[in-house]
């Protein structure tokens, strides 16, 4: 049995719409950390590259 | 504080709420609360649903966790402890549970899935007994499992603990046949604390629309109300309905009490009842007219 027309039409947006939802943490994110000009990810980075050297 | 808190959420996560379960469900039994809709087939039913995946499925989104990501993404594993406890808690609040709600809805609007999801919707009754209560198939393939232990490898583990301890909560009690929600509409005080709950979290008057066994009442609405931890999905999407009333029925109109093992483990085992979804050559959906009708039309919220 195939999904009526309008129904796709109508998930297709919805999923747009969630993939924007999925996004906004993470936008939320980088620009609480651009705001605090922070980068604390390249810290870590620094932190994991020096434990695997010693 | 902080630690008790923790403590709280590690104990939820870990025995907590199979207790909390169990007590729930003897106080609701207790009560009256099943009255004779809860017969053998479907008690046979419940209990094979709330055992049998902690014994299969945990073991699995075990094993993913601990030894199939660190072979498939090994450099990926706490790569993400730098993100804040709020955010991580956002991040996680949102991919597991808008994750769950298209699960859910695809379940109810793609006629092919509907059979894996019908199981939950079978209980003629409310209750714990049936907020587990799914066919093996839609608990192997919940996507939003694999998705949040994914996050807790990458390092979110801390986050998650709380969301999805509160998680359980909210969904264990939307599915209980305790109207907790209830004095938040008689008390007029708090009825601006209920308008923000309930498009916020799902509660049991939106919850129990959901499994109603009718939408000729205005109350029920099998159709919508998919949302699990978070209500405001629904809202969002145009697929809420709130009423706060609780429907009269609860079940599927064209429920044959298949058995207990066909419910739990079809296409495996397929049911010996005539006519059945479930039954082998059955029909996908039986009421297909009804179910082809637009499911938005009358997908609004009542203005309280």
């Amino acid at each position: 049995m195939a999904l009526e027309i309008s129904l796709k039409k109508r998930i297709l947006r919805d999923a747009l719409i969630s993939l924007f939802i999925y996004a906004l943490p993470v936008l939320l994110l980088l620009g609480w950390f651009a705001y605090k000009g922070e980068k604390p990810w390249q810290n870590h980075q620094k932190a994991v590259q020096t434990s695997a050297r010693e | 504080m902080v630690h008790l808190i923790e403590d709280i959420f590690k104990n939820l996560n870990g025995w907590g709420l199979v207790t909390l379960t169990f007590i729930l469900g003897i106080a609701e039994f207790s009560l009256g609360l099943y009255g004779k809709k809860w017969n053998t087939n479907e008690k046979l039913l419940d209990i094979a649903c709330f055992t049998l995946p902690k014994l299969v499925i945990k073991p699995l989104v075990a094993y993913v966790g601990v030894t199939f990501l660190p072979l498939v993404i090994p450099a990926a594993k706490d790569s993400l402890t730098w993100i804040p406890f709020a955010f991580g808690a956002l991040i996680i609040a949102i991919y597991d549970d808008l994750t769950q709600y298209w699960y859910h809805r695809l379940h109810h609007q793609v006629p092919f899935l509907w059979r894996f999801h019908r199981t939950h919707h079978s209980a003629p009754y409310m209750g714990m007994a049936m907020a587990s209560r799914q066919n093996i198939i839609y608990t192997i393939f919940f996507s939003q499992t694999y998705l949040t232990t994914v996050l807790v490898y990458v390092g979110l583990g801390y986050p998650a603990l709380f969301v999805k301890g509160l998680k359980s909560l909210i969904t264990l009690l939307a599915h209980s046949s305790i109207k907790w929600d209830k004095p938040f509409y008689e008390i007029k005080w708090l009825n601006p604390i209920a308008w923000v709950l309930e498009r916020t979290i799902s509660t049991p008057a939106t919850h129990h629309a959901h499994h109603a066994d009718s939408a000729d009442d205005g109350v029920g609405y099998y159709k919508g109300n998919f949302g699990n931890m978070f209500f405001l999905w629904d809202i969002i999407f145009g697929t809420a309905l709130i009423t706060r009333q609780y429907p009269a029925g609860y079940g599927i109109k064209n429920y044959k009490e298949e058995e207990w093992y066909a419910q739990f483990l079809w296409p495996i085992f397929k049911s010996k009842k005539e006519g059945s979804e479930l039954s082998k050559g059955g029909p996908e959906v039986e009421d297909e007219v009804e179910a082809l009708q637009p499911l938005f039309e009358k997908a609004e919220y009542h203005a309280y």
